[in-house]
């Protein structure tokens, strides 16, 4: 007896489903109305709001920003969490379990409060670098995700390969790049193309610690809402979904991660 | 010279240093020190010192008291407007549980039982939405619940002329709420379904169980941790959630966080705003700690039995 899903549950996953896009088509209506406020249905149609908002300087130079800081926060924490997954999982690390426990708590912790205890911290300390005080940020929230996915991909690689080769006589660089490396790869590409998109979309840590010369793009999407009502704003929130799109693109075709995996 | 044809891309020093190094009974300290530090230093020193803080006050002129005081967490407590908001948190955190763990059931069982290519569909469409930007979803959900909206349009269609206002209540942030914190939800109970052996539920249903029967007494039970993960996970989030609540809650219904970003950078008030942080923490790690272990340990010793 092969038994799937009742039809039942494929309407109402249907409509779930629906709801689910809702929130991200509605904007994309909204963006090519011909009016100078947001109204449903969009009346004519029009490019000139996404015209404006590409000849923005604003906020050309806040996407730009946020890309720049989620590449250099990217590459921290691989620099920091791949020997680290390693050292968790290859070797005998004294106290590993509370040392787990470190490495994870930013997990648990509500991040607008890490992004509170860091600003109170820099100013206690005097720090006013505002970009590293973003890199620090970011990354103390996006080294746990690099962390738990690169560790997993060294959990699942094969030891009897490794041992294989030694027994064979390599000698353990000839092991860590031929044998171990193209197997724990998938996970830390999965982890940095996590922490890219974690730090690239942050807001409760950047609200803190940002300021005018560094301004990432999401906490300048959230003044342009706050400050505005014409479909100009719809016209970026459409940018930003299609650049998600182009994302999940890229992540499976590219990349050849499965969506599913980075969630896990 | 080199060990072989594969390793002329090395450097003799390069290999001698990593062969040394690799076997050394320190190894895995060195390699896992560099990031516990950064964590120990830019994490958990800010975190315990905000706690600390938490327990000082400070004077009406701003300067800094001596000494251990629990008045920032009575004033929590006491002050009607204080209570009023951690109240409402503590709702609509539960409230998002309580409506993701209804909409993620249908959409966990799909994944798990539909097949490939309504498992890939349902899975896609759930996560994108995760890579677009809380403040960008927030907004789409303001366009639909706005009076010239998506939704007052497709009441009117219906009949309905006087639609409800949505926007800037409880409602509009519940909704966008659960909308972003759902596939927080589907996942792991997807993955718990997922684990259900599928003879259990065929034998039910051969022995003449209805799908419903067979939801309630297999799939349901045998779900739980999964949606116990899922839970804690929603109800953290959704406590501390921002955002949200700036864009669809306006100025009415604020939650913790919008206080605390008050308390902090409009008052300046970081003692409060501290003790608000801690009380988030706290509220967070007893779902996590207490209620997911508690949960866990009734599974087990009740699936135990049933071997």
């Amino acid at each position: 007896m092969t038994e799937t899903v009742s039809p039942a549950i494929r309407i109402v996953v249907a409509i779930i489903l629906l709801m689910v896009v809702a929130p991200l088509v509605v904007p994309l209506l909204m963006s090519i109305s011909d009016t100078a406020f947001i109204v449903f249905p969009p009346q004519g149609f029009t490019l000139k709001w996404y015209a404006a908002v590409l000849a923005n300087p604003e906020a050309r130079g806040s996407f730009l920003f946020s890309l720049e800081l989620a590449a250099i926060v990217t590459t921290v924490s691989l620099v920091l969490g791949i020997p680290c997954a390693a050292g968790l999982t290859r070797f005998k690390v004294p106290g590993q379990d509370i040392m787990l426990g470190i490495i994870l708590s930013p997990l648990i912790v509500p991040l607008i409060v890490t992004g509170i205890a860091l600003l109170q911290f820099f100013s206690m300390m005097n720090f006013r670098a505002t970009l590293l005080q973003l890199v620090i940020g970011h990354t103390v929230v996006c080294l746990p995700y690099v962390i738990r996915s690169v560790s997993a991909s060294f959990v699942l690689a094969n030891r009897n390969l490794e041992d294989a080769a030694a027994v064979l006589g390599a000698p353990p660089h000839v092991v860590a790049t031929r044998i171990v490396w193209p197997q724990v790869r998938p996970g830390i590409l999965a982890g940095g193309v996590f922490c890219f998109i974690v730090s690239f979309d942050d807001y409760p840590i950047s609200m803190w610690l940002a300021d005018g010369n560094h301004f990432p793009i999401p906490l300048y999407l959230y003044t342009v809402i706050e400050r505005s009502f014409d479909p100009s704003i719809a016209a970026i929130a459409s940018l930003m979904i299609f650049f998600a799109l182009l994302l999940v693109l890229v992540i499976e075709r590219v990349f050849g991660i499965n969506l599913a995996r980075l969630a896990s | 010279m080199a060990a072989g044809p594969v390793a002329g891309r090395f450097s003799r020093p390069a290999e001698m240093f990593w062969t040394a190094f690799s076997s050394t009974r320190h190894t895995g300290l060195f390699l896992v020190a560099p990031a516990l530090l950064f964590l120990a230093i830019w994490f958990l020193w800010p975190v315990l010192s905000m706690i600390v803080s938490s327990f000082s006050s400070h004077s009406v002129d701003g300067v800094m008291v001596e000494g251990i005081t629990f008045e920032n967490y009575t004033r929590l407590f006491s002050s009607d407007l204080y209570f009023r908001i951690l109240m409402r948190t503590v709702r609509i955190a539960l409230l998002t549980s309580l409506c993701a763990m209804v909409f993620a059931y249908p959409l966990a069982i799909a994944i798990a039982r539909g097949g490939p290519s309504l498992a890939r569909l349902v899975t896609i469409t759930i996560l994108a939405p995760l890579l677009v930007n809380v403040v960008v979803r927030s907004y789409g959900w303001q366009t639909i619940l706005n009076k010239a909206g998506a939704f007052a349009w497709i009441l009117k269609q219906v009949g309905i002329t006087s639609p409800p206002v949505l926007l800037y209540t409880e409602w509009a942030v519940l909704i966008a709420c659960v909308h972003v914190y759902l596939p927080f939800m589907v996942m792991p109970l997807a993955a718990a379904i997922g684990r259900i052996d599928r003879t259990v539920e065929e034998a039910a249903r051969v022995a003449g169980a209805t799908r419903l029967k067979v939801f309630i007494r297999i799939v349901f039970p045998l779900s739980l941790p999964g949606l116990a993960v899922g839970a804690s996970l929603v109800f953290s989030l959704s406590s501390a959630a921002y955002v949200t609540p700036q864009i669809l809650g306006g100025n009415f219904s604020p939650l913790l966080g919008t206080l605390i970003e008050q308390q902090i950078l409009t008052l300046n008030d970081w003692p409060f705003g501290a003790a608000i942080s801690t009380l988030l923490i706290v509220m967070v790690l007893t779902v996590n700690l207490v209620f997911l272990n508690a949960v866990n340990r009734r599974f087990a010793r009740w699936t135990e039995s049933a071997r």
